[in-house]
């Protein structure tokens, strides 16, 4: 028998097994499908705060709120002190008029307030794109403190904790989702070599006839494996669908949230969908792989395995 | 040609299966494997097809020592030895079809050849009309016949069987017992564990009988006599 029949038979061998013993084999693929459904909800959750904090990091600013009597030779002062810095790689002022457009921009129900107001409450500014990688650290906050400490200068202001705050909360979204997909996909293994177990157990007269007639291990293996593999496909492929469900569903419901625009609004890309049910046959291989450990075939040579011929 | 030399086995718990064996058994001879429940006939045979290894002695099967197959080569010498037993072991929810094609399957025939080496195996036993059926649907004598249509599939060298006929009567045991006298006559050489005292008085021939684990009687007869296709 070559490789391509030994691989069309074990598939075949497999699906029989699935579809005679399915109430069982069901039970492992939803444990398995659950399992990646956490992992993968996690990696999308996660993949999404990742690209939100990489917009951000490309948008980092430092806005430096200027007094309202600020002289020109405090603004030269300030201006000389930003060219100085290898991290600030370009500056604009932002005059009060133009900052009131912006809010009026950005939160159009506060507009006829700030008509109303008639003097313009906004304090001048200068805004500055930052290098993130050159801008951490105690030197980069000491820098700032000296920038806040200069004449003509109200307030000084960097998105540094906020990003921080952020990466943090990504990091600790990936971790959790990680131990959580890792604990969710032990389980699942286990309960696939369970059920590859039970099924070796009901073709124990099965494999104690085919290795008397002279078949090789890898012959009275594989259909085992490629049960184990299926499980874990279809499970993958299960908590993908899923996984898509969820997240057609919260666009649909909470389009500000998981919309296109929205802060969730990336689906996983094409290849962790296809690592997501590729881990899933992965699992299930494994999962076969141990249930089928020598004692468990009944391969020793020492007749006392009720599965030993 | 089977040959066992001071052959032992033990068990991990202790239980002696032989003790200090050896016979040698011709090509193509005809012998009974005799003696009472728990004598060793069981555990000699699975030493054959090394179902089992022996704690001490040798064991040479065809020209091979047993002792140094590897592991993984241990399927090819059982595709060398038919194997037929007590209870026929077929599957059931497997036609008898695929319950004698195991073999040809293993090695890859197509569905056409698989059916025409299954029937030329069921011919032998006057069974090719009930091929497609389920093993349930026949009779006990019958699944013997696919038990040993099974076991000659692959037209192996030596065919060892345990206990044929424990679960037939006496009718049914002489028609078996016929048709491992046609396979031996075709050149097969023949190993028959049996405690049926009538069967092997009215055969004749060599009788290897076994007693608390050693050979009684019969290991240093060589060629024995009398007995259907002895000897080459």
């Amino acid at each position: 028998m070559n490789l391509a029949q030994a691989i069309a038979y074990f598939l075949r061998e497999a699906v029989q097994n699935l579809l005679v013993g399915w109430r069982v084999a069901l039970v492992a693929v939803f444990s398995i499908a659950v399992s990646l459904l956490t992992g993968g909800g996690f990696v999308l959750i996660s993949g999404n705060v990742a690209r939100l904090l990489d917009e951000w990091t490309e948008r980092a600013r430092l806005v430096i709120y200027l007094e309202e009597g600020v002289t020109p030779a405090e603004r030269e002062a300030l201006e000389a002190r930003l060219a100085a810095a290898p991290a600030v790689e370009t500056w604009e002022e932002v005059d009060s008029r133009a900052a009131a457009a912006r809010l009026a921009d950005s939160f159009p129900s506060l507009a006829p307030l700030l008509e109303e107001q008639g003097s313009v409450p906004l304090p001048a500014s200068v805004e500055a794109r930052v290098d993130r990688r050159s801008s951490r650290g105690e030197e980069w906050g000491l820098w700032l403190s000296e920038l806040a400490a200069l004449p003509g200068v109200e307030d000084v202001d960097d998105d540094e904790d906020w990003i921080r705050q952020m990466e943090g909360f990504a990091g600790i979204a990936g971790t959790a989702g990680l131990a959580l997909g890792g604990v969710l996909m032990a389980a699942a293994i286990l309960t696939i070599a369970s059920v590859v177990r039970l099924t070796v157990y009901n073709h124990r007269e099965e494999v104690a006839t085919l290795r008397l007639v002279g078949a090789t291990e890898f012959f009275i293996r594989g259909p085992f494996y490629a049960e184990g593999l299926l499980q874990g496909l279809l499970g993958g492929t299960l908590a993908l669908g899923g996984l898509l469900a969820l997240h057609g569903w919260a666009r649909a419901t909470l389009p500000g949230v998981a919309g296109p625009e929205g802060p969730l609004g990336r689906f996983l890309a094409p290849q962790e969908s296809v690592a997501l049910v590729v881990l899933g046959g992965l699992a299930g291989l494994v999962g076969a792989v141990l249930s089928l450990r020598r004692e468990s075939l009944g391969v020793s040579e020492t007749g006392e395995n009720p599965l030993d011929i | 040609m089977i040959q066992f030399f001071h052959v032992t086995k033990r068990y991990p718990n202790g239980q002696i299966g032989l003790e200090d064996v050896t016979f040698r058994i011709p090509r193509s001879q005809f012998v009974f494997l005799t003696g009472a429940s728990g004598a060793g006939k069981s555990t000699l045979l699975k030493l054959i097809y090394r179902g089992l290894l022996p704690t001490v002695g040798q064991i040479l099967v065809n020209g091979r020592n047993l002792a140094s197959i590897p592991r993984r080569k241990v399927p090819y010498l059982r595709r060398t030895i038919g194997t037929v037993f007590q209870e026929f072991r077929l599957i059931g929810r497997r036609t008898v079809l695929e319950n004698v094609s195991y073999l040809p399957r293993i090695l890859g025939a197509s569905p056409r050849q698989r059916r025409q080496v299954a029937e030329e195996a069921l011919d032998r036993v006057h069974l090719k009309d009930r091929i497609d059926d389920l093993p349930e649907h026949l009779s006990a004598g019958e699944q013997q016949r696919v038990a040993i249509a099974r076991a000659l599939v692959s037209r192996p060298e030596i065919l060892i069987a345990d206990e044929p006929t424990g679960n037939l009567d006496p009718d049914l045991s002489r028609e078996i017992f016929g048709l491992f006298r046609e396979v031996n006559e075709a050149g097969t050489t023949v190993l028959l564990a049996t405690h049926d005292r009538h069967l092997v008085e009215e055969a004749g021939g060599r009788v290897l009988h076994l007693a608390g684990g050693r050979l009684a009687s019969g290991g240093d007869e060589v060629g024995g006599g009398g007995a259907p296709g002895v000897d080459s």
